[in-house]
């Protein structure tokens, strides 16, 4: 009697609960996984290919995911009005005839402008590659802002191409796979775009705010030169995005007297959540024989080469001549407060001159 | 003891992993339920032996991939809810419908921390209440899912 007794209290539990290991040992075997699964991700950059092979093996399930709302609207499409789409085209027509005409004066301004800048000895601007590509779904994460769209590495499109839509940019693509790729919008936190303000050329950096859809533009003195409704347009100095794109819009301005700094928030004038087709735009390779003599310039100015995100792209060249700041000396404590005037002769148009600027930007380099 | 065929249990899961892949957006994406998870806790409270931790890991490696964000966050929530899940498991039997309804908004809540605690880690800002609204609808579908047959507690009366 006594050795059964003893034999009971052997085991831990009956024969018929046995599971093998015990959901301890499994908890930490599998925690320890994950936890160094995150780290390699996080800190070192292993896992970029194998995430990609892996996103060829989801495909097919993304796909069969986005076929219900695919055939809701290719059924609704087709059970569209004759009335409507009469209305539709009409309007389509119109507008490619507006566009056809200021296509054929901007055709005729680019070739003034080559010329333009062949006669300063200036560097070409950078050539832009563009290609249109759909939003197949927002990203899963409530916590960031990203879209995915159904153009990737297969389609030329590279890391780093700033995406735009109609009214303006809305974000950069941040990872390729094979068939899609991940754009992170200017109003996810961790994206950054270097912007100008259109009234006056003042530079600065937006940030994206994360929460709501909107940017900030930090560090920047509370007596800035930023008024409500200034428009805020790409520098094109960090030869990621192209120059002259609308960001977004000022709505509000806050100066405390307690912060040497003013708050600014504005509005993206690109629906960032709105539209279906963007435009990826990437700048030209840089072994394009345009772009060799950028490249040669940059090799002298460790600065610009800091802020690019993507590490192929040059961008000292991206700067025009005419922005050249009339008050040559970097202001070094307050970044990005040079007032630029556009339409002054430029004082100096040598290439030593025209990188300066990225100096004053360096603190804001992308992390 | 019921037969479950491990054909189902991938089935579900990866009809449960389709969900997540449904383009979400907007108010429904703050709302949308866990369905992964859901079917993990469904089938390890019913099929502890053929569903456990090392199965949730592994459809947690997936829901990272489609989720896009570091690699092993949504394994790691998945690894600690599923083992707080085995460890009660056994008491489940007695427990009457509600008590497994609060039981199951504690797994998915624990899930959520998880993943909190990670992203704020990686450099996230903490988000509103509003990010527990998942688990409330999990909890919904859940009871859906209860009152349209599917038991975890009284296998014997099931096929």
């Amino acid at each position: 009697m006594a050795g059964y007794h003893q034999n009971l209290d052997q085991q831990q539990a009956p024969a018929f609960f046995a599971r093998g290991p015990s959901p301890l040992a499994r908890l930490a075997f599998f925690s320890a996984l994950s936890l160094a699964l995150m780290a390699t991700d996080s800190r070192l950059q292993y896992l970029g290919s194998v995430r990609e092979h892996l996103m060829v093996v989801l495909q097919p399930l993304q796909l069969i995911a986005n076929a219900p709302s695919v055939l809701y609207e290719s059924t609704s499409e087709y059970f569209s009005t004759h009335h409507r789409l009469l209305n539709e085209n009409q309007f389509l027509r119109k507008q490619a005839l507006i566009q056809a005409i200021s296509l054929q004066k901007m055709k005729a301004l680019t070739l003034e402008n080559t010329n333009l800048r062949e006669l300063l000895a200036a560097n070409q601007s950078l050539e832009e590659f563009s290609q249109l590509g759909e939003i197949l779904h927002v990203g899963r994460d409530p916590f960031t802002k990203k879209i995915i769209v159904n153009r990737g590495s297969n389609q030329q499109v590279v890391d780093g191409a700033a995406v735009v839509d109609a009214k303006g940019v809305i974000g950069q693509v941040t990872r390729t796979y094979p068939a899609s790729s991940e754009v992170t919008l200017i109003t996810d936190k961790s994206l950054t775009i270097p912007i100008q303000i259109e009234r006056n050329g003042l530079r600065a950096i937006a940030f994206g705010h994360g929460r709501d859809n909107t940017l900030d533009l930090p560090f920047l003195p509370a007596n800035v030169d930023i008024k409500r409704g200034d428009k805020l347009i790409t520098s094109g100095i960090d030869g990621v995005y192209p120059k002259g794109l609308a960001v977004a819009t000022v709505t509000d301005i806050q100066t405390s007297a307690d912060s040497p700094f003013a708050r600014i928030v504005c509005v993206p004038s690109g629906g960032i959540e709105n539209h279906k087709q963007v435009l990826i735009v990437s700048i030209s390779q840089p072994d394009s024989p345009a772009n060799t003599s950028a490249v040669n310039h940059q090799t002298g100015n460790a600065d610009t080469a800091a802020q690019t995100t993507a590490p192929t792209k040059p961008n000292a060249a991206q700067l025009p001549v005419s922005k050249v700041p009339v008050n040559k000396t970097p202001v070094a404590s307050a970044p990005a407060t040079q007032d630029i005037n556009q339409n002054k002769k430029p004082a100096n148009p040598t290439p030593a001159v025209v990188t300066e600027p990225s100096t004053a930007n360096k603190p804001h380099a992308q992390d | 003891m019921h037969k479950t065929k491990l054909q189902t249990i991938y089935l579900s899961l990866l009809v449960a992993f389709i969900c997540v892949l449904l383009p979400w957006s907007g108010t429904a994406l703050k709302v949308r339920p866990d369905f992964v998870l859901l079917v993990i806790i469904f089938w390890i409270l019913r099929a502890p032996n053929k569903c456990n931790i090392g199965t949730a890991w592994f459809i947690g490696l997936w829901v990272d991939l489609a989720t896009g964000g570091v690699f092993g966050q949504y394994a790691l929530a998945y690894t600690v809810t599923t083992f707080v899940a085995v460890v009660y498991q056994r008491r489940l039997v007695l427990f009457s419908n509600t008590q497994q309804l609060v039981y199951v908004l504690l797994l998915l809540i624990i899930s959520q921390l998880t993943l909190l605690t990670v992203k704020i880690f990686s450099g996230n800002d903490v988000l509103g209440w509003s990010y527990f609204l998942p688990s409330i609808t999990g909890v919904i579908l859940w009871q859906a899912a209860v009152a349209l047959g599917l038991n975890t507690s009284r296998p014997s009366r099931s096929k």
